[in-house]
């Protein structure tokens, strides 16, 4: 048998961290060690081992918050025995990887989330990037920007989607209604940091058409999950458009909670334009309820191009609520298993490994 | 010719491919293929390919395409023609492969089956084809060493698009507008957009002489299994005698040339009054067939020196050809523009003579025939072998003076304003001499960079130069070094001038009319068979024993003929129509202007949609 491949992966934060990308490279890394036998040595910025467990074949390195204290460890692992590969997990520590990755001719992997890579990076990751052996983009959108700023040849930027974690199965939509306390109003939901400076989610969008919504006789409430300093101008915004009543913040719910806000819901709405894939659509949507976004960004790759979800114009965003919530409701079941079908685990793992297949073919 | 198509959702999360866009960029490629429609679909559903035919050989059903191999494991859609078909069919049928058609298209299943990537190598033609593997679960494409046949590619990290022209890809709906700054630098550098670039981001060309492979894990960067420096720099390590051109330039060309005439229609001949047609028009009599030659004219050029009709008719006459003599004028011309303008694929300077060269042959019932073109790339026959290797000795040398160039054109428009105005290219002398490619871009570029920031956006240039990296794309043609002066000259006019203009140019200009051009002279094997005696073409030499190849011999009057302009009323028409308003002239701006003119047509299909 051969020795296994090594991979030195440069992260933010995986294993014992909260957030959507920690959670992404828990999923890749563990694909690689579980399916594809890679040894992952992880060196975090943030986060110690604490709430998941790194799997059979990897080692996570303890935290380096300091950025000096980063550069050295990283360095220092990878001046090491020698690893095959170097995984930069965030395009802004493509510069480091790319070093590391020299020392001992390792090749170079780069992850691009989503609005980190829409604009053109700093001039050393822009460098660094040129030099990647393969890139993961998480959609389409985002590998067509990166090829924007980037002469680096097409083929080196694949597509790997986030997955969506098996937590999120539809259930008991009854029971969800009464434990959140909704009666027979239409429930429309949105997941997302309120985040005062970039102010991309949306949430305002669907405040600014509830009004119209509500005025077609229907009864409508619109809950807003997720914190964040822009809370109160979102509060004042559903006080000037009369519909203060109709909106409800709720919060961070936690990762336990929100299977059963989506459950409740009866359609999940996210008018945003700055995701990178827009993994809450998933997540709602392998739920049992149905989702609906703008084409922007890679909302377009989590609907499927209206295969799964539904894709609305942002001029007439009313309109198109209003007939997703006046059309049938579809099968729960059904929408759920077309959402693993193709964003579930399983395929996550095969796509993974098929991708260290590809990598292997090439050395 | 035929016009191929296809989509494969080869990413898991990607939708299955659509019908109606399958068949919106099918059939945006009608012209290509009159003769028939097919389209397939893999039993996942995942791929489908799409054809138009313009039948040639095997006109039977049984030729139709896509077609699939006995046990359904392998599907083709193929654009070309394979010359050495009968041989490897042969060779095939000796190894147990059974055959259900006469085409040439089936030769392929059987030798991808056998050899898989590596079949290429087996292949002599023009071809550019896709066949879906479904054992491995992908597609392989593959397009010839001259990049003859087009092939375009669009993925967009979930599904993988392919068809014979951009314009189809398009017409389909799925794929981005979004301009590509290298395309449009690259279109007004040489006045063709270089590959693998097209005017869009999304779209790219899958480089001459290259394959590539696509599966669930993505596409693969496109591999190169020819190269023309490679045969060239290999040619130079076994230099051959000046005594042995004559003898091998008629062997060779002759051999290319009855190659070329495979067909189970007839095939006709372009005639000018130059040597590259009239000696391929010699050379195919010995294949024993009467032929038709076809000769355009122009009203505006009767009984001037510049009329090639009179020397044509001696030659049609010396080698027992019918003859079709075509008149051109103004009035058809104008009357064409939209339609030019509409066919041509991707913008382009050139490809108004072959529009009309092709409409004729058509008219007189033709769906083949065979184009001198690439003759003065294989032969030394332009200015450039004797130019290039001139400036670069000249001028190098001060170009390797670090800024010397660019201060050099600051002088000399300043203290020549004339100079600039008539002549803005001569400027760049000094700057573009220190590298082969930069002095190959003096002769043959339409702009220099440095005047781009006059008409394009100053964000454009700068993107599209670095997208584009020139210098780059000229020493990869050039490696490895093809070891002569003539050498180094015919790698870059085949990898740029050929490639991107001459052969794109016969490809949707014929292709507009349902014709088929066939190219002798650009041809691979020749090129291989001819490589150790080609450092030897310089000073008319090659041209010369061209003209000796036919027996008898092209006549002096044409093999001493100065090449004249061929192109001139076209240039003269095209400047008038994209002037029209008296702007003023200088050398070369008839080709600038109409370059305008056809960038702007271009660019409102993009603006369009």
């Amino acid at each position: 048998m051969s020795a296994p491949v090594r991979l030195l992966a440069l992260v933010t934060d995986a294993f014992g961290a909260p957030g959507g990308i920690a959670q992404y490279n828990r999923d890749f890394l563990t694909a690689l060690a579980e399916d594809a036998g890679y040894e992952v040595v992880i060196l975090p910025r943030r986060g110690p081992v604490g709430a998941h467990s790194p799997a059979r074949g990897m080692t996570q390195l303890g935290a380096r918050p300091g950025r000096a204290g980063y550069v050295a460890a990283a360095l220092r692992a990878a001046s090491g025995r020698r690893f095959d590969f170097v995984f930069c997990g965030h395009l802004y520590a493509a510069s480091l990887a790319f070093a590391a990755a020299r020392l001992r001719r390792s090749r170079l992997l780069i992850q691009l989330h989503g609005i980190d890579a829409w604009a053109p990076p700093r001039p050393g990751a822009r460098k660094a990037f040129a030099r990647a052996d393969l890139v993961l983009a998480v959609s389409r959108f985002t590998r067509a920007a990166a090829l924007g700023w980037s002469a680096l040849a097409p083929e080196r930027i694949v597509v790997v989607p986030n997955t969506v974690r098996d937590v999120f199965v539809p259930g008991d939509r009854q029971a969800a209604r009464v434990a959140l306390g909704f009666a027979d109003e239409a429930v429309l939901l949105s997941v997302g940091r309120l985040d005062g400076r970039e102010r991309y989610k949306g949430q305002d969008r669907v405040i600014d058409v509830l009004p119209g919504l509500i005025a077609g006789g229907r009864r409508v409430a619109y809950v807003v999950a997720g914190a964040g300093d822009d809370r109160a101008r979102l509060e004042s915004l559903a006080s000037e458009r009369g519909v203060a009543d109709a909106v409800r913040f709720v919060g961070d719910v936690g990762e336990d909670g929100l299977p059963l806000l989506y459950r409740a819901a009866d359609l999940f709405v996210m008018p945003s334009t700055g995701e990178g894939f827009g993994i809450v659509f998933l997540e709602a949507m392998a739920c049992g309820t149905p989702a609906l976004g703008l084409a922007a960004g890679g909302v377009p790759d989590a609907l499927a191009d209206g295969a799964l979800g539904t894709l609305a114009p942002a001029d007439r965003l009313g309109e198109a609520i209003a007939a997703v919530l006046d059309g049938p409701r579809p099968d729960p079941a059904a929408l759920s298993a077309a959402v693993a079908e193709r964003f579930g685990r399983a395929p996550f793992r095969r796509a993974v490994a098929r991708l260290a297949e590809r990598l292997g073919e090439a050395a | 010719m035929c016009g191929i198509n296809g989509i494969f959702a080869y990413n898991p999360a990607a939708n299955p491919p659509d019908e109606a866009e399958l068949l919106r960029t099918r059939d945006a490629m009608a012209a290509r293929g009159p003769d028939g429609a097919g389209a397939w679909w893999s039993d996942d559903r995942r791929c489908a390919l799409g054809h138009r035919r313009l039948a040639i050989i095997d006109t039977s059903a049984a030729g139709a395409q896509p077609m699939t191999s006995f046990d359904g494991s392998l599907t083709v859609t193929f654009n070309g023609e394979i010359y050495n078909y009968p041989e490897l069919r042969r060779a095939l049928e000796a190894e147990g492969a059974r055959f259900r058609s006469r085409s040439d298209t089936e030769v392929l299943l059987h030798l991808y089956r056998r050899e898989g990537a590596a079949m290429v190598k087996r292949l002599r033609g023009m071809y550019a084809f896709a066949i879906h593997d479904e054992a491995r679960g992908g597609v392989f494409l593959a397009r010839d060493p001259y990049g003859i046949k087009p092939l375009y590619v669009a993925d967009d990290g979930w599904t993988m698009r392919f068809a014979s022209q951009v314009k189809a890809i398009l017409a389909g709906g799925a794929v981005s507008f979004e301009p590509e700054p290298a395309g449009i630098v690259g279109f007004h550098l040489f006045g063709s957009v270089p590959e693998p670039f097209t005017l869009y981001r999304a779209i790219r060309s899958l480089p001459a002489g290259h394959t590539q492979w696509i599966d669930a894990a993505g596409s693969r960067e496109p591999r190169p299994f020819a190269s023309i420096a490679a045969v060239l720099a290999e040619g130079r390590r076994r230099a051959g005698r000046a005594d042995e051109v004559a003898a091998r330039v008629r062997a060779a060309v002759g051999a290319s040339v009855g190659a070329h005439l495979l067909a189970d229609v007839e095939v006709g001949v372009f005639l000018s009054a130059g040597i590259d047609s009239g000696a391929i028009l010699g050379l195919t009599r010995e294949a024993g067939q009467s032929r038709r030659a076809i000769t355009l004219t122009f009203d505006e050029f009767r009984g001037t020196p510049a009329d090639e009709a009179p020397l044509a008719v001696d030659i049609a006459r010396r080698y027992g050809a019918e003859h079709v003599v075509r008149s051109v004028g103004r009035a058809e011309f104008e009357a064409d523009l939209p339609a030019i303008t509409a066919a041509m694929d991707q913008p382009s300077i050139d490809g108004v003579n072959t529009w009309f060269v092709a409409k004729s042959a058509r008219e007189v019932g033709l769906k083949v025939a065979l184009s001198g073109v690439g003759g003065d790339e294989l032969l030394a026959g332009y200015p450039s072998f004797r130019d290039v290797p001139r400036w670069r000795r000249r001028f190098g040398p001060l170009a390797a003076a670090p800024g010397a160039g660019v201060l050099a054109r600051r002088i000399l428009a300043a203290a020549a304003p004339r100079l600039a105005s008539d002549n803005p290219k001569a400027l760049g002398l000094v700057e573009h001499s220190g590298s082969w490619g930069g002095a190959y871009l003096l002769r043959r570029g339409l702009f220099l960079p440095h005047e781009l920031d006059g008409f394009l956006d100053r964000e454009i240039v700068r993107d599209g130069l670095a997208r584009l990296d020139i210098d780059g794309r000229f020493r990869a043609s050039l490696r490895p070094d093809p070891g002569s002066d003539v050498g180094r000259v015919t790698a870059l006019e085949s990898a740029f001038y050929l490639r991107n203009q001459l052969l794109r140019d016969a490809d949707w200009a014929g292709m507009a009319h349902g014709l088929e051009i066939r190219t002798p002279l650009v041809d691979y094997a020749l090129l291989t068979e001819l490589a150790s005696v080609l450092p030897r073409f310089g000073g008319g030499v090659g041209k010369a024993a061209l003209a000796a190849a036919p027996s008898p011999a092209l006549p002096d009057s044409v093999a001493a003929r100065a090449k004249t302009g061929f192109e001139v009323p076209v240039r003269q028409w095209m400047r008038s129509t994209a002037e029209s308003g008296g702007a003023r002239t200088s050398r070369g701006a008839g080709a600038r202007s109409w370059a305008h003119f056809v960038f702007g047509r271009a660019a409102a299909t993009g603006r369009a949609a």
